[in-house]
């Protein structure tokens, strides 16, 4: 599908701003990279003026190697049923960014997630504290340098199962190939 | 009718065989143990995706009910705490708390693998391994779910259990306690406490043993505060 | 006549206070806790507290290989799992740009209606057990379970099928299910009158249920609501034909609404689509013996998949709401990132918390249940 069949509206206001790239990746999905400064703005003009009324998720990304968090904001249209991923990267070590929940109440929801799961901290929404992680106290768990199998394997103990009917069965070289330590390295 | 103070009332605990003169005393210890085993008040405890199964088990299709189950909604009412899937340490928090306020004697089944070992979430860091290491477990329903056939099989082997009066593991809880609330100290910090005082409870009953405290009830001592009330917070 | 030690308060009493619901409460659908503040009955705010089924699921998706997941997925939401797996399988596709063959798109379509009825059964059950009436939700789960042994026939599993893979599906279906299919739902179809009997024309629902937790459309659109509760506000949006996926263009079926937003709108309209869902599978038992082909496209060695590198967000209908996978890979056989965006996560947190404000204390039940919030979905 060309660029004529987007929403028109889209198209004007993503001339309009500097600073973004745009591409329809599929018939109703468009992808903008913007800079971390512009999505604010890029965000109200979507919503005021082209319909995106519907915040469907923020996800993060943490890319450990370029040292940056990417944010992504999916919007929905009702009108145009088109979907447009926002993305936009912000520095690993301030890990800080601007809520959008006065444009969208949804955030805050999933702001207060990326907080607890990822450390981001966003500035002015509502929930900043543990909602799904109050009885955690180590590090945001979905940050990739967190190993959360060395966690395991130091917190906690598994039950040993190993009965007489499959020791014989491993004499006669059958049971488990790989005993359960040699892969939980 | 006979009169009934003519019936010698047998208080001695853990008598010794030979002390067991009266016959009446056993017919008696065996008629409470049927009527234990069949009017067991469940409290399910949908900790994860095995309580899935419960409904079906509980409802028209399955009917625990026929064999004498039956749901109960307070744990201080309650004889056997279900634990239906994986047990996160927030949980399991409280399930202990849930486990304590139970009257004795109470009974604990692990349903699905998650409790055994973790199951499929051996890799993950918000969910506790082994459930008989934090409480006295009677018995697993293994299977990933367990079908309600299982659940309701697995419910007749505690009352088989029960009716010849052969596990008692609630019983181990006061014993070893000191053994249970160290592992919950790993899992949830020192200062851990619940409001339900269990060596006092063992002493009462007279089930304390040499295991009852040790060095984690020590630190239990040393932590335990008064309790508060919970800070709510609202917007 | 004061004691001696009287001592005038220094504010006046008050009948506010404090509740705790939960998270073991037969109130409250699974493992999920509410905390209210109530004057009288009146709830003045309520907070809700999730995290008691937290098994970090999108780091466990990090750590094992994309096929592994998808017995990992089925499991983020219980009571409607098949909806998971075929939108991970979805996100997977459009990362490797594997074309699944017609025949796994029209099995994928019966496998989600299916799965659509029995969760909506099971809400019925729940959402009339929370206004008294335990019958609905005795002959409802029971009602389900017909729908569960028919997943067993085509999978094996009753409640998780892990049948959907990336590519398409594991198995054709088994002789004679299309048949077995089409008996389940004439006894379906013929249940309704007795649903309706019990629960939406009984006047004791209709009373209990009516502008309860109700919102307008305009504050569904605001707040992110999606799925049955966001129709029963007047809007005719479904994933399903307006983002078409699978071959949902080529079937007939309409969108339900209602107007009140409220309770009762929401079970009505659910009611309406479990119509809509017999109507589509009773065109997919028409036409899938006519189409033939494979029911999997040819993938790589799964346990050596280098998924190309990229990023997609897949979305799809399930019987709660909008359900989306975002998914990257950096060519590796393990997924990037992985976030589950559960409809629940909307409905059981906020949506939720704003429209138990200035409910009773006795409606908090039948507003969670009638928002059909699935906890697992919130905590992950
Ligand atoms: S064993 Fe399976 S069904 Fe049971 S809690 Fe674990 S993952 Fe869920």
């Amino acid at each position: 599908m060309t660029e004529r069949e987007l929403d028109t509206h889209l198209v004007t206001i993503l001339r309009e701003l500097e600073s973004l790239e745009y591409r329809q990746t599929s018939p109703r999905r468009v992808r903008i990279d913007v800079t971390r400064e512009a999505l604010p703005g890029l965000l109200e003009l979507l919503k005021g003026r082209a319909s995106y009324v519907h915040l469907s998720a923020i996800s993060c990304v943490d890319w450990i190697e370029d040292n940056e968090f990417e944010l992504v904001y999916h919007l929905w249209s009702y009108e145009s049923n088109h979907l447009v991923s926002a993305h936009t990267r912000i520095p690993r070590e301030t890990a800080r960014y601007i809520s959008v929940y006065d444009l969208y109440k949804p955030a805050a929801f999933f702001e207060r997630d990326i907080f607890e799961m990822f450390g981001v901290y966003f500035e002015g929404s509502p929930h900043m504290e543990k909602f799904i992680l109050t009885e955690w106290d180590g590090p945001p768990p979905m940050r990739k340098d967190f190993d959360a199998e060395a966690y395991v394997q130091e917190t906690f103990n598994w039950q040993s199962y190993h009965p007489d009917w499959l020791k014989e069965l491993e004499e006669e070289g059958g049971g488990v190939a790989i005993r359960p330590e040699e892969v939980r390295r | 009718m006979s009169d009934l103070s003519k019936i010698p009332i047998h208080t001695e605990k853990h008598a010794p065989e030979e002390a067991r003169t009266n016959p009446l005393a056993g017919v008696f210890d065996e008629l409470v143990r049927f009527a234990q085993s069949r009017s067991m008040y469940m409290l399910h405890y949908c900790t994860g995706c095995g309580a899935i199964e419960l409904p079906p088990a509980m409802t028209s299709r399955f009917d625990m009910e026929r064999l004498g189950i039956q749901p109960m909604v307070t744990p201080r009412q309650a004889d056997i705490l279900l634990v239906t899937g994986y047990v996160s340490v927030k949980t399991l928090k409280r399930i202990i708390l849930t486990y304590e306020q139970m009257p004795s004697p109470k009974y604990v089944i692990g349903i699905c693998s998650c409790t055994v070992n973790g199951g499929m979430y051996w890799q993950s860091y918000a969910t506790a391994k082994k459930l008989s290491e934090y409480l006295p477990v009677d018995l697993y329903i293994a299977g990933c779910m367990p079908r309600p056939e299982a659940v309701i099989e697995g419910m007749r082997a505690l009352m088989a259990n029960i009716q010849s009066g052969e596990t008692e593991p609630w019983k181990d809880y006061y014993q070893r306690y000191d053994y249970y609330l160290g592992n919950q100290q790993h899992l949830f910090g020192d200062n851990w406490q619940t409001p339900t005082d269990v060596i006092g409870q063992a002493q009462h009953y007279g089930l304390a043993g040499p295991e009852t405290e040790g060095e984690h009830t020590r630190i239990l001592q040393q932590y335990q505060q008064p309790l508060v009330a919970h800070k709510l917070r609202l917007k | 006549m004061r004691p001696e030690n009287y001592q005038a308060q220094s504010h006046p009493p008050s009948n506010e206070y404090e509740l705790f619901i939960g998270p073991n409460h037969p109130g409250i659908e699974g493992n999920y806790a509410f905390k209210l503040k109530l004057h009288g009955d009146v709830v003045l705010a309520g907070k809700a507290d999730g995290g008691y089924l937290h098994r970090g699921f999108e780091k466990l998706m990090e750590g094992r290989l994309w096929i592994q997941n998808i017995a990992l997925v089925p499991r983020i939401c219980v009571p409607d799992p098949v909806p998971m797996e075929v939108t991970y399988s979805m996100a997977v596709e459009d990362l490797c740009g594997l074309e699944v063959p017609e025949r796994a798109q029209w099995l994928r379509v019966l496998q989600l209606e299916l799965s659509r009825i029995a969760a909506h059964l099971f809400t019925f059950g729940g959402h009339a057990a929370t206004t008294g009436m335990y019958t609905t939700s005795y002959w409802g789960i029971a009602d389900r379970d017909l729908i569960l042994d028919l997943f067993e026939a085509l999978t094996g599993g009753r409640v998780y099928h892990i049948f959907n893979i990336p590519g398409g599906t594991r198995r054709d279906v088994p002789p004679g299910f299309l048949e077995q299919v089409s008996q389940t739902l004439d006894y379906l179809e013929s249940r309704l009158p007795d649903y309706d009997n019990l629960l939406f024309t009984n006047q004791v629902f209709i009373t209990r249920a009516k502008d309860v937790g109700a919102m307008t459309q305009e504050q569904a659109l605001e707040w992110g609501v999606t799925g049955p509760n966001l129709r029963a506000t007047g809007l005719a949006f479904d994933v399903r034909r307006d983002d078409p996926y699978l071959v949902y263009e080529q079937l007939e079926f309409d969108v339900p609404t209602e107007a009140a937003g409220d309770a009762w709108a929401r079970a009505m309209v659910r009611r309406a689509e479990l119509k809509q869902s017999f109507r589509i599978l009773r065109q997919v038992i028409e036409r899938l013996p006519s189409i033939g082909g494979p029911v999997r496209a040819p993938i790589p060695n799964p346990l050596a998949w280098n998924v190309p590198a990229g990023e997609t967000y897949a979305r799809v209908e399930s019987s709660k709401g909008e359900l989306a996978y975002y998914a990257v890979s950096n060519g590796g056989d393990k997924p990037y990132r992985v976030h589950v965006r559960g409809p629940s996560s909307m409905h059981a947190v906020q949506v939720l918390e704003w429209l138990a404000e200035g409910a009773r204390l006795e409606d908090v039940a039948q507003i969670m249940f009638s928002l059909d919030a699935c906890p697992p979905e919130v905590d992950r």
